[in-house]
């Protein structure tokens, strides 16, 4: 080398140079690639926001109805899929700053003479004790916990500039003595209340527009058939003209309802108004159709059908016209539903009989296996800020309802006893007041 | 089966007259024209024969009796109907061979029996969705039902339902309880 001359040695240095620019050329869209995959993924673990979580002073001896404030805080930090809770049982600047925990939530609880219990609640910034938030509840011993995630969704709205889900809730179909029977529960599992009442079956609840109350399937006439029921109201058929009836879906904007409609062994989706109870055909195809899912703003329809051989999920627009096919991996693809953010769907996929859940691209593309080695696990639910995924397994021996972050993090339980199935996930609710 | 009704009749009839003949009243006829080809008549016979002691309480039970009869013989095709259910392959909904043999039967008994209503129940395995099953058990259903109007049963008779796979028969999680959930079932109802 040393018996080059010079003219090899600026030749030299050019090739470095282009080398250089080479690497810098193929290295620009290499990591403008990561950054992109960081920004898509980020809900993963790496990306969750520590939150420091105090015990609430409490003045007086208070019997908390299930939980204290702090737990409750917990649970509802690390259910979000946004926060990381680093619990401490008093402010402890040291450890906030070594889990990066740069707020914390905490506040007082005070007994008053009327029974009721005071709830002055803060979010403080960690570093100078600044209250970013501070909200005040003065509420029965059985509102405690509406109170605190009626917080938590303040401090999600403060730190994201978005809504949380603490105060949503979920129906899902429980088997009691023997008979599945459609409940309600906060998104957390908690206050558990049973709707229906028959004995027969009842399945597949759905939440109508702003909560008003839930569509279901009910086999009280030995076939199953549409309800509606609002919260306490009555329950009403549905769409009687028809003799089989199941799969609803409610548009999140107008209410009205999407549903499979099965006349001489042909199933298919209508479209109806319930309530008038008129319905009309919304797709004209020569296959079985079912499972119906509205996008976000109702622009577009998901559903599932047969007409390849095997069910497989589609998509098409409100109007009835475009179809698309959007699984093409695999042998089985059902009960696709669209994400409230409009960028992706979840649905459930059998393979060797196994049930798992997987998510994927609008055009099919970019598919995320959540779930592997646990069970079967099926019937997955968005919630409505689209952070996280509710489904059923029977990964614990029977099935139970559990929640995970949309990659498929973070898997809690949330309901036992009996059988637990079919969870839908309810819209956002207003702003809750307490008297 | 008429001819087993009119036998059963007539058992009665004859056990009657026994039971008459042991009072001790004097018989004046002593050759009853009850004729065993025409049991039909019996009763009438029988009641110019003991019109004393049988009175309209033993009619009634006479009456009941020839019911149970009727009763037991529907009971008896109605569970022959109900016992046996057509089983299909995984995730289909064509009719095996062994299914039309037994769904042949299944309609002679129908084509005989004009007053029976027959739900046809379809029902899935546990594995797939719930709705995708009931779409699956209303495929099977109707496969049933349109290979019985075939045969000559008046489809107004045949109501195909499905219940997915919310009803097993079998408990459990492998092929053998798979494949006694793959299913249509029967159900009756008599007009």
């Amino acid at each position: 080398m040393p018996a080059q001359g010079g003219h090899d040695n600026v030749t030299m240095n050019k090739i470095k140079l282009l080398f250089v620019m080479l690497a810098w050329a193929f290295a620009m869209p290499a990591m403008a690639a990561i950054d992109t995959i960081a920004v898509d993924v980020g809900i993963s673990v790496f990306k969750l926001m520590p939150i420091g979580i105090v015990p609430f002073e409490e003045e007086g001896k208070i019997k908390w109805a299930n939980e204290a404030p702090h737990v409750i805080l917990k649970r509802d930090a690390n259910l979000s899929g946004r926060f990381e809770a680093v619990p401490s049982d008093k402010f402890d600047l040291v450890l906030f700053s070594k889990k990066r925990a740069r707020q914390y939530v905490s506040g007082s609880a005070t007994k008053l003479s009327n029974g009721k219990i005071k709830l002055d609640c803060y979010l403080y910034a960690a570093e100078t004790k600044d209250v970013l938030l501070g909200e005040s509840y003065t509420v029965k011993p059985h509102e405690v916990r509406q109170a605190i995630h009626s917080f938590f969704d303040k401090v999600v709205y403060r730190l994201f500039g978005e809504r949380g889900v603490a105060s949503t809730k979920l129906a899902y179909v429980s088997k009691i003595d023997g008979v599945k029977q459609v409940v309600i529960s906060d998104y957390d599992g908690f206050s558990r209340r049973q709707i229906t009442r028959d004995s027969s079956i009842n399945m597949m609840p759905v939440w109508q527009k702003d909560n008003k109350g839930l569509v279901y399937v009910n086999f009280r006439h030995n076939r199953p058939n549409l309800y509606a029921i609002s919260f306490g109201g009555k329950e009403t058929p549905l769409f009687t003209q028809f003799s089989q009836t199941f799969s609803p879906a409610v548009n999140p904007k107008t209410g009205e309802l999407l549903f499979s409609v099965t006349e001489n062994g042909k199933t298919e989706i209508y479209r109806g108004d319930m309530k008038k109870g008129t319905a009309q055909k919304f797709l004209h195809l020569k296959s079985n159709q079912v499972s119906p899912s509205w996008s976000p703003f109702a622009s577009e329809v998901l559903f599932t059908s047969d007409r390849g051989g095997s069910p497989q999920v589609y998509a098409v627009g409100n109007d009835g016209t475009d179809v698309r096919r959007i699984t093409f991996m695999g042998h089985y693809n059902e009960r696709a539903s669209w994400s409230p953010e409009g960028d992706r769907i979840v649905y459930t996929s059998m393979d060797d009989g196994k049930m798992n859940i997987y998510t994927c691209a609008l055009d099919g593309t970019d598919i995320t296996q959540l779930t592997s080695n646990a069970g079967n696990n099926e019937h997955p639910t968005w919630s409505p800020d689209g952070k996280l995924i509710a489904f059923a397994s029977d990964r614990g021996g029977n099935y139970q309802i559990y929640i995970m972050r949309k990659d498929g993090s973070g898997v809690t339980r949330i309901t036992n006893g009996t059988e637990n199935t079919s969870p839908t996930w309810s819209w956002f609710f207003g702003e809750k007041k307490f008297k | 089966m008429k001819k087993m009704v009119k036998w059963s009749l007539m058992l009665v009839a004859v056990g009657l007259l026994a039971w008459g003949c042991s009072k001790d009243k004097p018989e004046t006829d002593p050759n009853p024209k009850t004729a065993p080809e025409q049991p039909a008549d019996s009763t009438l016979n029988l009641d110019a024969l003991v019109a004393d002691t049988l009175s309209a309480d033993s009619l009634a039970r006479l009456e009941a009796e020839r019911l149970e009869a009727e009763r037991a013989r529907l009971e008896e095709m109605i569970n022959r109907i109900m016992s046996d259910d057509v089983y299909f392959d995984y995730d289909r909904s064509e009719l095996t061979e062994k299914a039309k043999v037994l769904l042949a039967q299944v309609a002679e008994i129908l084509i005989n029996e004009n007053r029976f209503v027959v739900i046809i129940e379809g029902h899935t395995d546990a594995r797939g969705t719930e709705d995708y099953n009931i779409s699956l058990g209303a495929r099977r259903s109707m496969a049933v039902r349109e290979f019985l109007i075939a045969y000559g049963v008046d489809g107004k008779r045949l109501v195909p339902v499905s219940y997915g796979k919310e009803r097993p028969k079998v408990q459990g999680t492998d092929e053998s309880a798979y494949s006694m959930n793959r299913r249509a079932h029967f159900r009756v109802i008599i007009e």
